[in-house]
């Protein structure tokens, strides 16, 4: 009897004991709740009857679910994924928000100062309004480009810091599990340390996809990726932040092997190691090509057109703008030294993406963000011609090399506007016509239009003058250039100018196309130099700067709002996961007080039974003292 | 089911709720505060851009705006120096007249071409103006070179023909300017079609003897004219289309009086009629008749001498400055005798025909300036319009609603004072507090 209770006592002390244990946890992250497994003891018979011989402790265990644990540790994992790409696109979205000092205003800024200057052209003012609104637009390209760019600094330094935590968790993961199995095969249930290890798991799953397989031992494994052993039993390997293959500034995650390392970036598709690799394959890498694709279109167009028109002083325009090359990355494992050097040919067939060119024995082109094959010619030279590039060989390049091409790599960084002198903007156009005073018909010429201004006698005076059978255009030495019968309207074209004529010219009437000198009142250049820039100039010529500059917000806006909602979403899968688990496992303090109150009632009714036990005693001892 | 809530769920699940009204409640109170609904592009991506696009073509009409402004500067002050060359030209016009009653003598005849000279002078001023930017107003693309100037042999234009055109909508371009040629240079001579000016004497090979005047001249035919012209250029070779009205002493031969004309062609041949046979025009003088041929007629009176020839043209162009010059050089010559009194006459009445012009000419260019400053009020009206609502339309995409956002954010107040009050309330509840 005295055993019985003293069975009791052991057994509710043991119980207080892990109802004291639980509220003290009940703050304690990963903590499951643990419970007191009572049964009786095995009964000894004693003259036919079964006594009961009072209450053991088989253990302590811990309210967990495997099952749950691994669901919480998906939801958090997506979760993580989601956040980590949702506070990214934020940054980016909040780079676009103010739509007075974006992109698109700073461009319209620009073509206005265009136009002032088309309204003024001598003024000496508006023309550096127009060079202070280049400079602005150029500082709006280079800031955003300097923001993204610090995104992906940023980027590159959380990728390294998570590689370090993904490491000292793994290494935990395994010390826990050595310490699990050691504990496992001495018979006790180690639930502090299963708790512990469950922590360490749910932290893993919000940096990087996980797959947990549990062992016979108690121990789990870990795996990453495509299937690389994170954690193997008592071992762990690591990850590390290395360059990419091609770009040294450039992070990215891969896995250590005994014989070197592996990108696994790509199969990669959770936790905020994952998210961040999305974000800047979905959403950077497209921006930054797509300011760059701006850039290059902005100085493309605006350069031929200013090349066509005269400045100031009578000379022929020069560069307005200058933008920077397209980029070539050899990879590093590459070993034939081969170079390839890249040059755009046409903004209008670039597109917001980098290529990765590969040699085979013959070479192959594929986009660098899908994977998906590029059309690729060969040119005379021998050079490989796709999307807007032209990329010269140098050097015998050795089977499976390969190159990342950047199409518009250092564009925004060398952006520049180059005329620096306001009065050599080009804002006249380089000819001018004019009827001659004698004219007895009435024909008319237009102002005249440029076709190429690289004709070097484009500004040679001409002479067009009416005959019996149509016109004639003969040089100032007489020579005939062109003739033709005469229709109105129809164009005549020049040494690389057109013009028109109009009207009824009268037989021996003429027309000169003359070097526009000393026109500093002309503005026909600067309205065209506007004219361009609303104009379909990228994407095969079917979109205008300005219409890649909203394309570009609403793109960023509707992946941040998309994002945001996913992780909305997300966000109730993983709170219904954690409260699943919670419910489960957590610390209620009214139940525990309510087990405090039971366990308590039980210990001094235990407690009790001794004192009966020994007043029986006593009862008896008086009996036989008397 | 039986779903057990652990205490720190249960704080955790209370301080989520309060931070997510939290979390609403500034967003409210951001687009309260700044009076726009949408704060980043996804807030509402579609109305972003479309905020864009509307804030670029308001900054554009803007633009246009100023450049239509600068347009009706420079077209207002074409516009006064017209008007100035038209109050010019009037007065001009008022000289010639009072010159040509034919009793002044060669005094009051000079004075007068001194005023006409002091005028001419004012003319090329009006023709030399600037606007404020230091840019001449008729000088073509040239506007920073002194368009007209005389160097001794008359007044020439050293500018060019270029017109400059203002954007001043997306789709409309205006002149802001005339070019001196066509302002000051080309005004068509005589009566539009031809002129008739003295010609010389075949006889003394120097000017007319006679007192013929040449008075008012007109077309009458205007395809017989041109038949004329046409035939004249398919000759061989080539003659131009002038005539010379010859003076013969024709009907009472050797008298010495010149009773009839005929009409030489350019290279000096009797001119022929279009009839089969052919027969030379000519015809008989009478004082203050009409003289027809190839659908013209030109009045003729006085008395020319035998040998005095008139000269019949195409007209051409010719420059203000050169009307104003060749009449002040005509009344400088002075009307001492009939015969010069005829001379001058003559070219009376051709400076009268071609200040009439002159005044065309302005009113004419008066008249473009006033449609074009007609289409600059039409641009500004459409241009206010259109920007009206596109104000209109952005406040729509881009504004909130204050009452709905104010009652809005009172009831995410409310809703934030319950979760904080629930979560104090629920957070006392303690079994413990009754375990005494």
């Amino acid at each position: 009897m005295l055993n019985v209770a003293l069975s009791g006592l052991r057994a509710f002390q043991r119980a207080l004991d892990t109802t004291s244990h639980n509220i003290a946890n009940v703050a304690t992250p990963g903590y499951s709740r643990q419970r007191v497994d009572l049964s009786t003891m095995p009964p000894h018979g004693v003259a036919g009857l079964q006594i009961g011989s009072g209450v053991g402790v088989d253990g302590v265990s811990r309210n967990a679910d495997d099952l749950l644990s691994a669901q919480l540790r998906r939801a958090s994992s997506s979760y993580s994924r989601l956040d980590a790409y949702a506070t990214k696109a934020g940054s980016l979205n909040n780079l676009f928000a103010d739509s007075q000092t974006g992109l698109s205003a700073a461009l319209q800024r620009y073509t206005n100062a265009l136009q002032g200057v088309a309204s003024t052209p001598s003024s000496i003012p508006a023309r550096q309004v127009l060079l202070s609104e280049a400079d602005g637009l150029v500082t709006r390209l280079q800031t955003y480009d300097a923001r993204l760019s610090d995104i992906e600094t940023g980027i590159n330094e959380q990728l390294r810091a998570e590689a370090t935590s993904i490491n000292s968790i793994a290494q935990n993961i395994a010390r826990l599990n050595q310490e699990i199995q050691r504990a496992t095969g001495s018979g006790t249930t180690p639930n502090d340390l299963l708790d512990a290890r469950d922590r360490q798991l749910a932290d893993l799953s919000k940096l990087i996809d996980t797959s947990v397989v549990k062992q016979g031992d108690g121990t789990v494994n870990v795996s990453i990726g495509s299937g690389q052993p994170l954690v193997l039993g008592v071992l762990s390997s690591e990850v590390v932040a290395q360059p990419t293959e091609f770009q040294p500034e450039r992070m990215t995650i891969a896995f250590r092997t005994s014989s070197g390392t592996t990108d696994i970036s790509a199969s990669l598709s959770g936790g905020s190691v994952g998210g961040l690799l999305d974000f800047r394959r979905e959403m950077l890498d497209p921006a930054r090509s797509e300011l760059g694709r701006m850039a290059v279109a902005l100085t493309e167009v605006t350069n031929a057109q200013h090349h066509a028109g005269v400045d100031l002083n009578g000379n022929l325009g020069g560069d307005f703008f200058e933008v920077g090359g397209a980029q070539v990355f050899a990879a590093r494992s590459n070993i034939s030294g081969t170079t390839l050097t890249a040059t755009r040919t046409g903004a209008g067939d670039l597109i917001a993406a980098d290529y990765v060119v590969r040699y085979d024995g013959g070479w192959k082109v594929q986009r660098a963000d899908t994977g998906a094959d590029v059309p690729l010619t060969i040119g005379s030279g021998g050079q490989l011609q796709f999307g807007g590039l032209s990329v010269t060989v140098n050097g015998t390049p050795a089977i499976g090399e390969r190159f990342l091409v950047k199409p518009v790599g250092n564009a925004i960084e060398g952006l520049k506007v180059v005329v620096g002198d306001a009065t050599k903007i080009a804002a006249a156009a380089p000819i001018r016509t004019l009827a001659a005073s004698t004219n007895t018909g009435n024909g008319t010429i237009s102002a005249g239009e440029v076709l190429d201004a690289s004709d070097p006698a484009l500004r040679n005076g001409v002479t067009i003058s009416i005959t019996a059978s149509g016109w004639e255009a003969r040089d100032s030495s007489n020579t005939l250039l062109d003739s033709g019968a005469y229709t109105p309207g129809g164009n005549i074209e020049v040494n690389g100018w057109r013009v028109q004529l109009g009207g009824q010219p009268a037989v021996g009437d003429s027309f000169t196309v003359t070097s526009n000198t000393s026109g500093v009142g002309d503005n026909r250049n600067a309205l065209k130099l506007a004219t361009v820039l609303g104009q379909g100039v990228l994407s095969g010529g079917t979109e205008s700067l300005d219409a890649a500059a909203s394309r570009l917000v609403s793109t960023v806006g509707v992946a941040t709002s998309g994002t945001n909602a996913s992780l909305e979403a997300q966000q109730i899968i993983y709170d219904d996961s954690k409260a699943a688990l919670d419910g489960l496992s957590g610390v209620n303090l009214d139940e525990e007080a309510a087990n405090l109150v039971r366990y308590q009632q039980a210990y001094q009714a235990a407690a009790q039974m001794i004192r009966v036990t020994q007043s029986m005693m006593d009862t008896l001892f008086a009996a036989f003292n008397r | 089911m039986n779903f057990r809530l652990s205490t720190a769920g249960q704080h955790a699940a209370g301080i989520a709720q309060i931070m997510k009204q939290q979390t609403l409640l500034a967003q409210t109170q951001q687009q309260v505060a700044s009076g726009k609904r949408i704060q980043t592009p996804a807030d509402d991506p579609v109305a972003s851009v479309r905020i864009l696009g509307i804030e670029r073509a308001q900054s554009q009409l803007e633009q246009y705006g100023r450049n239509a402004g600068i347009a009706a500067d420079r077209l207002g002050l074409g516009e006064q120096s017209l008007s100035d060359v038209g109050t010019l030209l009037q007065r001009v016009h008022e000289l010639t007249v009072k010159a040509n009653n034919g009793s002044l003598d060669d005094v009051s005849l000079k004075s007068i071409a001194t005023e006409l000279r002091s005028r001419a002078q004012e003319l090329m001023e009006i023709a030399n103006r600037q606007d404020s930017n230091d840019e001449y107003l008729f000088a073509g693309y040239s506007s920073g070179t002194r368009p007209f100037s005389d160097a001794g042999s008359g007044v020439t234009y050293g500018g060019d023909q270029g017109v400059r055109q203002l954007q001043i909508s997306s789709s409309q371009k205006i002149a802001d300017s005339f070019q001196g040629q066509r302002v000051f240079m080309d005004v068509t001579e005589g009566n539009g079609s031809f002129v008739v000016e003295n010609g010389t004497n075949s006889v003394s090979a120097g000017v007319n003897q006679g007192t013929g005047v040449i008075g008012a001249s007109q077309i009458v035919d205007a395809a017989a004219w041109a038949a004329a012209a046409a035939s004249a250029a398919a000759a061989l070779p080539p003659l131009a289309n002038e005539y010379s009205i010859h003076f013969i002493d024709n009907t009472v031969p050797g008298d010495g009086v010149a009773e009839a004309w005929e009409l030489l062609d350019a290279a000096g041949n009797p001119a022929m009629d279009g009839g089969a046979p052919p027969a030379p025009i000519q015809g008989n003088y009478v004082s203050g008749g009409s003289i027809s041929f190839h659908g013209i007629q030109v009045t003729l009176s006085g008395t020319p001498a035998v040998g005095d020839s008139f000269t019949v043209r195409p007209a051409g162009k010719e420059s203000l400055f050169k009307t104003i010059d060749d009449l002040a050089a005509a009344l400088e010559n002075g009307a001492g005798s009939t015969r010069q009194q005829a001379v001058l006459g003559t070219n009376l009445n051709k400076a009268l025909a071609q200040l009439d012009q002159g005044l065309t000419h302005v009113l004419e260019l008066r008249t473009e300036i006033g449609a074009r400053l007609s289409s600059l009020d039409t641009a500004a009206s459409l241009r206010e319009d259109l920007d009206a609502q596109m104000t209109g339309t952005l406040s729509g995409l881009r504004d909130i609603d204050y009452a709905e956002a104010i009652s809005r954010l009172n009831q995410q107040l409310t809703g934030l004072q319950a979760a904080q009050a629930a979560y104090a309330k629920i957070g006392q509840m303690s079994l413990f507090d009754w375990l005494r």
